[in-house]
């Protein structure tokens, strides 16, 4: 049984449709990240998923139970984090996870807040009240009141947003550690290097619906690859009149010609004809940015034509 | 079982912010008995109440429920702040992602509410007493004004409560509770209506809180029977108030998690 399973979902606010009939299957054990623009619908999807608002249309199921019958069910096996934090400011850090942690029923309350403080780097502020807080202490004391109920399905929602480089290294480690314990992650964040990094499978939410989904191995394969041509800097212009005069596509980049793999041999044959000093041949190498920005752009024509 | 201890937990977090917040016990507890002491020892003397002279012994038995009840609807504006506060600062989000039964939650907060306004009732019983003020009643009559105090306590959460989920800044939170206040002067409760101006006293008379106060103070006295128009008046509104806010909280409650 999969972890996560979305059927058509739909919804709408106003006239505004934000999903437009979202499916996705998201195996157990798996860090899953949604990518998409702001606004593109993201945690929209996160909180009806997690049962903090309804679809229009379609269903969900999560752990084989749907998000419309079962909704108390669904919530004694997950945990959220949502992109805004959701913390008691007349409390202390201590004084929240202590609630939570009364309210999930934990056992040795006091132990389980010790381990989860010190995984997220917590103990020097827990005992301040949240008002006193930096936006990056009371992100990461969310997150700890998130996982203190050792749940099977954790959705974080741009976890590492306002958080400073050396603890967003803690929480890709945290995260980490929670999918080799077997739990399941649904992630989104801003950073694509974060879900290069992280994620086990990426799905590129826009316009409604999912775009592109696949490993981000696949992902990055799919788009056109590309290598980069440097020839002598007393040949520059001349290479650029002899590609142009044989019509074949290419994208200066500085001293460097960026060329399609699938025209390469016939664009290398063309300079050497023309004597043209070829220094050196490289590969270009795709980020999630390129495949990310190919997406958008693609669909973007299409829209337009 | 363990429904009830979460209601619990989430009872008494509302309650131990109140009492340890200097502003809430200002507002609930120093205001009404600064205006208690105030209108007893200063204006009261000068108050006649069915047409004989007033003094401050007289004044603080007419006017005791008016400020129990005054010192309940301070008490509603901070269960309605609080009740904003988390709503539109996320708290309520994280409340609504755990394993609770929704309407805990919501029960959570009307039963805070209601007990903190207890709190802040028996405060000022207690302080009329220090001040000489004796109930002169039956134990039965004794036992209905509770009940009534707890059901004012009810009616007035449930009419803030709608407002306090919805609005988006705390400061227009509370403006139900203040707007309780203001009725409150338009009533019995602090002076006769007999003296009021013609155009007021007819709403007066009708309107919620003269009936809540005069049945109050006929259970306190030892006046009060059932068949009595004020007592009517008094079921009607409480009853009517209390159902029709409550199906309007339930529904604003229900949108949170539903719409948005
Ligand atoms: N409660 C709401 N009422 C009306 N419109 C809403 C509401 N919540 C979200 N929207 C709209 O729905 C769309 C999707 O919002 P959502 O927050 O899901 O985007 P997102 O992908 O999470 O964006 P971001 O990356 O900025 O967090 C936006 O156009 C937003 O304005
Ligand atoms: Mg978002």
């Amino acid at each position: 049984m999969d972890a996560i399973v979305t059927k058509n979902i739909t919804k709408s606010y106003g006239k505004h449709q934000v999903l437009k009939g979202i499916n996705l299957n998201i195996k157990r054990g798996e860090i899953f990240t949604l990518l998409g623009e702001n606004g593109a619908g993201k945690s929209t999807l996160i909180s009806i998923l997690t049962t903090l608002s309804r679809p229009d249309s379609g269903n969900a199921f999560v752990l084989g139970k749907s998000i419309k019958s079962a909704a108390d069910n669904i919530r004694e096996n997950i945990s959220v984090n949502s992109q805004f934090v959701t913390l008691d400011n007349e409390f202390t850090g201590y004084q929240n996870m202590k609630l939570v942690a009364q309210l999930l029923d934990i056992k040795d309350v006091d132990k389980r807040i010790k381990e989860v403080s010190q995984r997220l780097n917590l103990s020097s502020f827990i005992n301040r009240k949240i008002q006193t807080y930096s936006g990056g202490m009371k992100r990461r004391l969310d997150i700890g009141v998130s996982i203190l109920g050792n749940t099977n399905i954790l959705f974080l929602d741009e976890p590492t947003t306002g958080v400073d480089p050396k603890n967003r290294l803690e929480i890709w480690k945290l995260i980490r550690e929670l999918r080799n314990e077997g739990k399941t992650v649904f992630l989104t964040t801003q950073y694509l290097d974060e879900a290069d990094k992280l994620s086990d499978m990426i799905a590129f939410i826009r316009n409604g619906k999912i775009s592109l989904q696949g490993t981000p191995e696949q992902l990055k394969s799919q788009t056109n690859n590309l290598h980069r041509i440097t020839v002598s800097t007393k040949d520059l212009d001349l290479a650029e009149k002899v590609l142009s005069e044989n019509k074949i596509e290419f994208k200066k980049v500085s001293d460097t010609f960026e060329i399609q793999d699938s025209i390469l041999q016939t664009a290398l044959k063309q300079l050497i004809n023309a004597n043209i000093v070829i220094l050196e041949i490289n590969p270009v190498k795709q980020s999630l940015e390129d495949v990310f920005l190919n997406a958008t752009k693609g669909e973007q024509q299409n829209e337009n034509n | 079982m363990k429904t009830i201890k979460q209601l619990s937990v989430l009872t008494s977090r509302v309650i131990k912010q109140n009492l340890t917040d200097t502003d809430t016990i200002i507002t609930t507890f120093i205001m009404p008995i600064a205006m208690l002491l105030f209108f007893v020892y200063i204006i009261g003397g000068n108050i006649a109440i069915n047409g004989k002279t007033g003094s401050s012994g007289s004044y603080l038995a007419y006017s005791l429920p008016g400020f129990i009840l005054m010192a309940m609807a301070m008490g509603s504006a901070f269960a309605a702040l609080r009740i904003n506060n988390d709503k539109n600062k996320g708290f309520m989000t994280r409340l609504l992602s755990l394993p609770i039964k929704r309407w805990a939650i919501l029960t959570s907060y009307i039963l805070a509410s209601v007990i903190f306004m207890l709190i802040s009732a028996v405060v000022i019983f207690l302080l009329t007493m220090l001040l000489g003020y004796r109930p002169t009643t039956t134990g039965a009559n004794f036992g209905l004004f509770i009940l009534v105090i707890v059901l004012f306590a009810l009616m007035i959460t449930l009419i803030s409560l709608p407002v306090s989920l919805t609005a988006k800044n705390y400061n227009s939170s509370n403006s139900i509770s203040y707007l309780l206040i203001f009725m409150l002067f338009l009533s019995s409760a602090f002076v006769p209506i007999a003296g009021m101006a013609d155009q007021i006293r007819g709403f007066a008379t009708y309107q919620p809180m003269t009936p809540i106060t005069e049945t109050i103070k006929a259970l306190l006295n030892g006046s009060f029977s059932f068949n009595n128009l004020n007592t009517t008046l008094a079921i009607v509104w409480i009853v009517g108030l209390i159902i029709i806010f409550g199906i309007l909280s339930l529904r604003r409650y229900k949108q949170i998690f539903v719409n948005n």
